[in-house]
C-alpha cells in the first residue's frame, strides 16, 4: 500500500474571481521508504502540493490518501487527530515552542499522543542523540542556530513515528554546511529506520542527494525520476 | 495537563511588561475594591451598632398602630405582666419603658415641632448609652421641676442656654391641646445633628401626669444578650401578648434597611466596574498575544494539537494571570484592611457631612471570608468570559499560518 496516493489533486485558488491554479491534477504515489524532493520553480505549487498532502489545506478537486485512508473529507477535528498520529511536519519557520527547551519540544508531541511518561522521556533523549543535539537538550529555541532548530523539528517530526514526513524547503534558511548535515541526518533516519521523506526545495545539492525527483511547473508535475542518491 | 500549564505560565512570561501591566491593574483595582468594600462594611457595622445602642435596641414593643399614628392614646396596655416576662426570660438584659408624643417646641424667638421622649432615667441609663452624649448640664435626676434636655443644635437654633425655660405644646389622652413650661438642664451632642434637632428628653413620670394617664407607656426598649436572637424573642413576645407589636431591631429602622441596600448597590456598582476594567484588561492583553502568536498556534494546530487543548492553553494562560492578580490584590487588601481594623480611616477631611447624617468620622474596616470567596468566584467567571473571544480567534486560526512566510 503506498503511503501518499494523491488523484488528479487539484487546488484552485480565488476561483471566482481570478483563478490561480496551485495544484492541477496531479497523480503522486509515494511508497514506504521513499526519499523524494519535489523541485520547481517559485510559485510551481510546492507548497501547496505538501499542504494538501498533509492535510493542512483542502483540495479543490481530487483526492489524498496516507497510508490508504482517504483524508479529503474528514472533518477538521479528525484531521488533526490524524496527522497527530500519521504526519511529520518540519516547516521552514516557525518550527518550535519558544518557550520550551529542545527537550520539551520534543516531547510535547508525544505527550499530545499521550503516551507513556517513560517511554516519552526515553525516546526524547533517544531522537535527539540521533540529530547530533546531546548537549543542547535543555536549550530554548532563541539560543540554538538554525541548524540546531530545524534538527530539533526532525526530531520532533520523528517522535510521533508518523508514516511520512513532509518538509517544505528544510534547508532554505541554513547554510550549506548546516544544510548538508540536516541531510546527512534525514538520509541515515531514511536508511535506518526506514522513515519515508517528501521534502521540497530548490537547493540543486539538495536535489541531488534525493533518490527521487519529482519536477513540477505551474501547479503540474511535469517529470518524475528516480536515481540512485 | 501539566505541560498545558507550564505552556501557558510560559507564554504568559514572554512579555514580561504587558503581562506586568495587567497583573498591576488587576491587583491595584482588586486592593481598592476590597478596601472600599471593607470601609462600607465598616461604616455599616459602626452606624448599627451605635443607632441600637443609643436609640433603637435590639427589640421593641408597640401598640400595633403607633408607629403609623403616634397619638398618646396608642399606649401599650398590660405593661407590667410584660415588664415581668421580660425580668424573667434569660435572653432578655436590660429594657427601659418610655412615653413619647410629638408636640411643639417654644421658645422666646421660634417653634419647633419635636417628637418629646418621657424616659425612666435609671433604666434608660442601664439599657443604651444615649446619657453618654450630653456635653453640657445635668442629666434628667436633676433637682428641678420638670427638667428636659435637647440637642446643642436645637438649644443653638432657638438661643437656649441651661437654666432657661421653653414651653412643650402637645396633646393629652382625650385630645385636648395641653402646654407645659421646662426646664433646659442638660444639652447633648448625639452622632446625628438631625437626630438632636427633632428629639427632646423629660422624664417618663412628668410626662405622664400631663398627658393624664397614670401608667401610659408607648414604647418599650431592650437589649439581649445576643443580638441574633432579636426575631425569637419579638416572636415570643408576639406569641405571649395580644395587643402589642414586637418588633427587632431590623424592621424597626428603615433606616437601617435603606442603608443594607444602599451598601449592596454599591457594592454592586464598584463590582462592575472592577471586573469591566478586568474583561478589557484581558481581551486586549490576550488579543494581542494571540495576534502575534499566529504563526506559533498554527503549527501546533498542523503537528496535532486539538483545538479543545488550544482553548484550554488560552483559557489557562489568562486565568493564572488574572488569579495570581486577584489573589495578590486580596492579600494586600486583607493586610491592609487588618492594619487599618485598628487604627481606622480618619476622614476629618469629609466629616462634616458625615457627622450631620450621623457616621463616625474613623470608620474601622473588615471584611468577611464569604466576601472574599465571592470575589474570587466572580473573578473566574469574568476572565473565562472575557477570555472567550480572544479564545475563539485562536482555535480558528488555520494551519496554514504555519507555512507561510516570516
Ligand atoms: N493563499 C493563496 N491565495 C492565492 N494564491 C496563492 C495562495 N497561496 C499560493 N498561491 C499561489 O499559488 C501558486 C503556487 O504557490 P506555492 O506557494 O505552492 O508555490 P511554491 O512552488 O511553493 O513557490 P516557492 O518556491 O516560492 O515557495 C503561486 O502562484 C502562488 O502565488
Ligand atoms: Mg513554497
Amino acid at each position: 500500500m503506498p503511503v501518499v496516493q494523491t488523484r488528479q489533486l487539484t487546488r484552485t485558488y480565488n476561483p471566482d474571481t481570478i483563478p490561480v491554479h496551485a495544484v492541477r491534477q496531479a497523480d503522486l504515489c509515494i511508497e514506504e521508504g521513499e526519499f523524494t524532493s519535489i523541485v520547481g520553480p517559485s510559485g510551481s505549487g510546492k507548497t501547496t502540493l505538501l499542504n494538501l498532502i498533509g492535510g493542512l489545506d483542502r483540495p479543490t478537486s481530487g483526492s489524498v490518501h496516507i497510508n490508504g485512508t482517504d483524508i479529503t473529507g474528514m472533518s477538521d477535528s479528525k484531521l488533526i487527530d490524524f496527522r497527530l498520529w500519521h504526519i511529520g511536519f518540519v516547516f521552514q519557520h516557525y518550527n518550535l515552542i519558544p518557550v520550551f527547551s529542545a527537550r520539551e519540544n520534543v516531547a510535547f508531541i508525544m505527550l499530545l499522543q499521550n503516551r507513556d511518561k517513560d517511554e516519552i522521556a526515553r525516546r526524547t533523549d533517544e531522537l535527539l542523540d540521533e540529530v547530533g543535539l546531546e548537549k543542547r537538550k535543555d536549550t530554548r529555541p532563541a539560543q540554538l542556530s538554525g541548524g540546531e532548530q530545524q534538527r530539533v523539528a526532525v526530531a520532533r517530526a520523528l517522535a510521533c513515528e508518523p508514516k511520512i514526513i513532509l518538509a517544505d524547503e528544510p534547508t532554505a534558511n541554513l547554510d550549506t554546511t548546516a544544510a548538508m548535515n540536516l541531510l546527512d541526518i534525514m538520509t541515515r533516519m531514511n536508511r535506518e529506520k526506514k522513515v519515508t521523506f517528501l521534502f521540497s526545495t530548490h537547493d540543486q545539492r539538495v536535489i541531488d542527494r534525493a533518490r527521487r525527483v519529482v519536477r513540477m511547473l505551474d501547479g503540474a508535475i511535469v517529470e518524475d525520476s528516480c536515481h540512485e542518491g | 495537563m501539566l505541560t498545558l500549564l507550564t505552556l501557558s505560565w510560559r507564554n504568559i512570561w514572554r512579555h514580561p511588561g504587558r503581562s506586568g501591566a495587567l497583573l498591576a491593574a488587576i491587583i491595584a483595582g482588586l486592593w481598592a475594591g476590597c478596601l472600599t468594600v471593607g470601609a462600607m462594611n465598616g461604616m455599616l457595622k459602626q452606624r448599627l451598632d451605635y443607632l441600637i445602642n443609643n436609640e433603637i435596641t435590639h427589640v421593641q414593643i408597640h401598640h400595633p398602630q403607633f408607629s403609623r399614628d403616634p397619638y398618646p392614646r396608642h399606649a401599650i396596655s398590660g405593661g407590667d405582666q410584660i415588664k415581668s416576662w421580660l425580668e424573667q426570660d434569660q435572653r432578655v438584659g436590660n429594657f427601659s419603658f418610655r412615653t413619647l408624643t410629638d408636640g411643639m417646641l417654644q421658645s422666646a424667638i421660634k417653634t419647633s415641632g419635636v417628637r418629646i421622649r418621657g424616659i425612666d432615667p435609671p433604666s434608660e441609663t442601664r439599657t443604651t448609652r444615649f446619657h453618654e452624649h450630653l456635653i453640657a448640664g445635668d442629666y434628667l435626676e436633676a433637682q428641678v421641676r420638670n427638667p428636659l434636655i435637647m440637642g446643642q443644635s436645637l438649644a443653638q437654633s432657638h438661643n437656649l442656654d441651661i437654666g432657661h425655660r421653653i414651653v412643650l405644646v402637645f396633646e393629652t389622652l382625650d385630645s385636648e391641646l395641653t402646654a407645659a413650661a421646662f426646664n433646659l438642664v442638660g444639652i447633648f451632642s448625639s452622632a446625628s445633628e438631625h437626630y438632636d434637632n427633632a428629639n427632646v428628653f423629660v422624664r417618663a413620670d412628668d410626662l405622664k401626669g400631663l398627658l393624664g394617664g397614670e401608667a401610659i407607656v408607648h414604647e418599650i426598649a431592650m437589649m439581649l444578650h445576643d443580638a441574633d436572637q432579636a426575631a425569637t424573642v419579638a416572636a415570643d413576645l408576639n406569641a405571649e401578648f395580644t395587643g402589642i407589636i414586637a418588633q427587632p431591631w431590623h424592621e424597626l429602622s428603615p433606616e437601617l434597611q435603606t442603608l443594607v441596600d444602599y451598601g449592596q448597590v454599591m457594592l454592586l456598582i464598584i463590582t462592575i466596574v472592577i471586573m469591566l476594567a478586568l474583561a478589557f484588561g484581558i481581551i486586549n492583553t490576550m488579543l494581542m498575544a494571540i495576534f502575534e502568536r499566529l504563526h506559533e498556534i498554527g503549527m501546533l494546530i498542523s503537528v496535532g494539537m486539538s483545538r479543545v487543548r488550544v482553548l484550554a492553553m488560552i483559557l489557562l494562560e489568562s486565568l493564572i494571570l488574572t488569579l495570581v492578580g486577584a489573589l495578590t490584590g486580596m492579600i494586600l487588601a486583607a493586610v491592609t484592611v487588618t492594619w487599618l481594623k485598628e487604627r481606622g480611616i480618619n476622614l476629618e477631611l469629609f466629616a462634616s457631612g458625615l457627622a450631620e447624617i450621623g457616621y463616625d468620622t474613623i470608620i474601622y474596616p473588615f471584611l468577611q471570608p464569604g466576601e472574599f470567596v465571592l470575589i474570587v468566584f466572580v473573578v473566574i467567571v469574568v476572565t473565562l468570559l472575557a477570555s472567550t473571544y480572544p479564545a475563539i480567534k485562536a482555535i480558528r486560526i488555520d494551519p496554514l499560518e504555519a507555512t507561510k512566510g516570516k
